[in-house]
């Protein structure tokens, strides 16, 4: 799992592609929306949408094509043939985790500058952070691993990823409105925390069983 | 004493069958050619010996000592010649890497030093989009035979090779065959007297 790990990020910081489409989306979502808010009070739904999306936004490029690169490029056989499915899926998504962190680090700074300051409870905050990074790197990292043998991966990718994200985003903007709000998140997070157990229980499954032909 | 089973093993994509009702066994000490003209099915056969293709009926066991490993893939060395490599990695962060994702020993030491026995040692630290074709065949088999895996799966892997790359080749195969099993497919008629065993395929 971290040889896997390690690999796809030196072969990133050897080539900054995924990291550098991530940094250009994200970043132009924040000024965009940074700018469309511009002198505007906005509410705490309103600012805890804008948040996530823009976060999402930023990550979908990168995460997204963990496994398409792989086939594209042939390597994903040497990956078959060598490692244990387990370690594959686990080393993807810990390579995502890290896009996560990275993007997170110029994303969400910059959104509370150009945007809205992030108030409230900083635990509530955090919990809602690493919660919603873990979720949306394991449905990214599936959703790609699924859907990278496709001929039609990019349309498959999209449908794919829509009912999965959907509900999280949903839970997600819940949460950050409630910690916006002054009050802890318990039920958002319960239900975060709940989507990411099954997400790490099942995740892993399904990968063993669609990386075959 | 490894043996390696196929029972009536075939595969079909879409309407058309590429092989059907293939047998086979071999145990330790073969040396197995496969020859047939393109289309017929040499990589079809080394994929699904390798697991990296479903069959459509049939299977294809690896037993060891009468018993049958869980995921033979584990067991496999994988040297194709469009096999792709990472790019942007050195010919030395490729084999630690393998070596490391296959739990085998990975100390620096070792690892320069199976480089060297493919002669690419002096270029270990180079990056393998600045390899030549032969020597990306050569890291390829370094890869494939690092660790001793008892089943050593060929594909094409002549292909690219000068005459020196050609003799590295043959004495690997000669090695592999004192304790373990090879699956050589090859379009070139002079090499089928390099196994002790052979497969005619579309014949």
């Amino acid at each position: 799992m971290v040889a896997i790990w390690r690999k796809d990020l030196v072969q990133e910081w050897r080539l900054r592609q995924g990291i550098v489409a991530s940094l250009l989306m994200g970043v132009a979502t924040v000024v965009g929306v940074g700018f469309a808010a511009l002198g505007q009070t906005l509410s705490a739904g309103l600012q805890a949408g804008l948040f996530w999306v823009a976060l999402l936004f930023g990550l979908f490029p990168a995460l997204a094509r963990g496994f398409i690169v792989e086939e594209e490029t042939g390597t994903a056989d040497l990956l078959r043939v060598g490692a244990r499915p387990v370690s594959v899926f686990w080393g993807k998504w810990l390579f995502h985790a890290t896009l996560y962190l990275l993007l997170s680090a110029v994303l969400v700074p910059l959104y509370a500058l150009l945007v809205a300051p992030l108030k409230g409870n900083l635990l509530s905050w955090l919990l809602l952070w690493l919660g919603g990074g873990f979720c949306l790197t394991s449905v990214l990292t599936l959703c790609g691993a699924l859907t990278a043998q496709a001929a039609t991966r990019g349309a498959l990718l999209a449908g794919l990823s829509f009912p999965l994200l959907l509900p999280l985003v949903l839970i997600l903007i819940a949460g950050t409105r409630q910690a916006l709000e002054g009050s802890f998140p318990a039920e958002p997070l319960q239900g975060i925390f709940g989507y990411a157990l099954a997400l790490s229980a099942g995740g892993a499954w399904v990968f063993e069983r669609v990386w075959q032909e | 004493m490894w043996r390696l089973e196929c029972a009536r093993l075939g595969k079909r994509f879409g309407e058309r069958w590429i092989f059907r009702g293939l047998e086979l066994a071999l145990e330790t000490g073969t040396v197995l050619i496969v020859r047939g003209a393109n289309g017929t099915g040499k990589t079809t056969l080394l994929r699904l010996i390798a697991g990296l293709l479903a069959p459509t009926e049939g299977t294809v066991v690896l037993r060891m000592n009468g018993k049958a490993v869980a995921d033979r893939r584990r067991y496999l060395g994988w040297c194709a010649a469009d096999g792709a490599l990472y790019r942007e990695l050195t010919g030395y962060e490729h084999l630690r890497w393998w070596a490391q994702v296959r739990g085998l020993p990975a100390e620096p030491d070792l690892l320069l030093a199976h480089l060297e026995r493919f002669e690419l040692g002096s270029r270990a630290h180079e990056r393998v989009r600045a390899y030549s074709a032969g020597m990306r065949q050569r890291l390829r088999l370094a890869i494939a035979t690092y660790g001793t895996p008892p089943v050593l799966l060929l594909d094409e892997a002549d292909a690219g090779l000068d005459v020196a790359g050609l003799n590295l080749l043959r004495r690997t195969i000669d090695e592999q065959a004192t304790c373990g099993i090879v699956c050589f497919a090859t379009n070139r008629a002079e090499l089928i007297g390099w196994g002790n065993l052979a497969l005619e395929l579309g014949a």
